[in-house]
């Protein structure tokens, strides 16, 4: 079970304090959201690496939220700026499998659907998606992901480019 | 980075320093407050334009001071917006105020294919580039409060953050030089003043996401 918005932002404000105790609570719990907010959409082993990422940024950005404001779509836009990023630097991974634990489910809330990565993805022209998952999300080479997709190679290459660059642009597109 | 994440998170916790959050109120304070000392620098160093003080105002400064101002502000509450990120945020109101300072400059083009004689020695050249480098080194003030505004926030787009810390700063800083410039011709204006926003965006979106840290 993970904290709900409420007690998160709550739990921020307490940690702009000084509280370590509320922040060590919450950094707990963005841990356990972010690695589901990441599944299936990076690698199953650098998700620990980019979930630690992330934390940092957090940690290094503690005074950009307002607490006025809701906490999810704060952390949200932390971690897309993140996951882009890690995308950019990411050539080839060796490992495809996924945790199945962490898949989706319908009964997610409303405001979790509308600031997930499925939703950025959504924005993407489909090759230009098909062509980032298959080698940076499931570690293709470009060969093996121009076979799976019929696109050329250099047409995956271009698609993965032009992908990245737009979803840099829209990472608080709702 | 340490491999194991409680230990990481234990690291973090005893690195928690208190924040002051970068509220709403907080950033207008930084832009305006910023900008009026722009403009006290301007008082101070040169002076205020004498028919802005005995209030016979021409109406081309009036509309050209205006648009840099309001431009000014959209970018500067743009780049305020930036570094408080959040998803669902949208950025593009500045692009609006962005159109209408354009006119100045197009309709300095429109005008000039109809006139005869040199529209560029009509424009001012040598006070022009005196209002292009005090106009450019006024909107530092701006520029800068602005980015360290940006180095602690969490700009996620830091190209765009400095392409419109560049704009804020460049109208800004014009904006504050007009008020001593006496030329209101649509030429000067339309050609020197709007320079001086365009190189001082090109600087910020050159110079600006190079300073700001994740």
């Amino acid at each position: 079970m993970i904290a709900d918005d409420a007690t998160m932002a709550r739990l921020m404000a307490l940690s702009q304090t000084g509280d370590r105790q509320a922040y060590a609570t919450l950094l707990a719990e963005c841990q356990k959201w972010l690695k589901r907010f990441y599944a299936r959409r990076i690698v199953q082993h650098q998700i620990d690496d980019l979930v630690q990422d992330t934390l940092l940024s957090l940690h290094r950005k503690v005074a950009s939220y307002d607490p006025a404001r809701p906490f999810l779509p704060w952390l949200a836009a932390i971690a897309r700026y993140r996951w882009v990023d890690h995308l950019r630097k990411v050539y080839k991974a060796d490992e495809t499998t996924f945790d199945e634990g962490f898949a989706s489910d319908d009964s997610e809330p409303a405001i979790v659907a509308r600031i997930s990565l499925d939703r950025m993805f959504s924005y993407l022209p489909p090759a230009q998606a098909r062509a980032i998952e298959l080698v940076k999300i499931e570690g293709l080479t470009i060969a093996e992901a121009s076979h799976a997709c019929g696109q050329s190679e250099s047409l995956v290459k271009v698609n993965i480019h032009r992908g990245l660059k737009k979803l840099a642009t829209m990472i608080e597109k709702d | 980075m340490p491999t194991d994440t409680h230990e990481f998170i234990d690291s973090l916790v005893d690195d928690l320093q208190p924040s002051r959050p970068l509220t709403l109120q907080r950033g207008f304070v930084v832009a305006a407050g910023s900008a009026a000392l722009t403009v006290g620098v301007m008082a101070l160093l040169v002076g205020f334009r004498p028919d802005l003080i005995s209030g016979n105002l021409n109406p081309v400064f009036l509309l050209a001071t205006g648009l840099f101002l309001i431009l000014g502000i959209a970018a500067s509450f743009t780049v305020i917006g930036m570094g408080r990120p959040q998803v669902g945020n949208i950025h593009v109101g500045w692009t609006w105020a962005a159109a209408m300072a354009a006119l100045l400059p197009l309709t300095a083009a429109v005008l000039s294919l109809a006139r005869d004689g040199d529209v560029f020695v009509q424009s001012q050249p040598a006070q022009g580039v005196s209002c292009l480098i005090n106009g450019g080194l006024l909107g530092l003030i701006v520029g800068g409060a602005l980015t360290m505004w940006l180095r602690r926030g969490a700009p996620t787009s830091p190209e765009q953050a400095g392409l419109l810390t560049g704009i804020a700063a460049g109208s800004l800083g014009i904006f504050s030089y007009s008020l001593h410039c006496p030329f209101d011709d649509i030429f000067h204006i339309g050609l020197w003043h709007s320079l001086a926003v365009v190189v001082s965006a090109m600087a910020g979106r050159l110079v600006v996401p190079a300073l700001i840290r994740w």
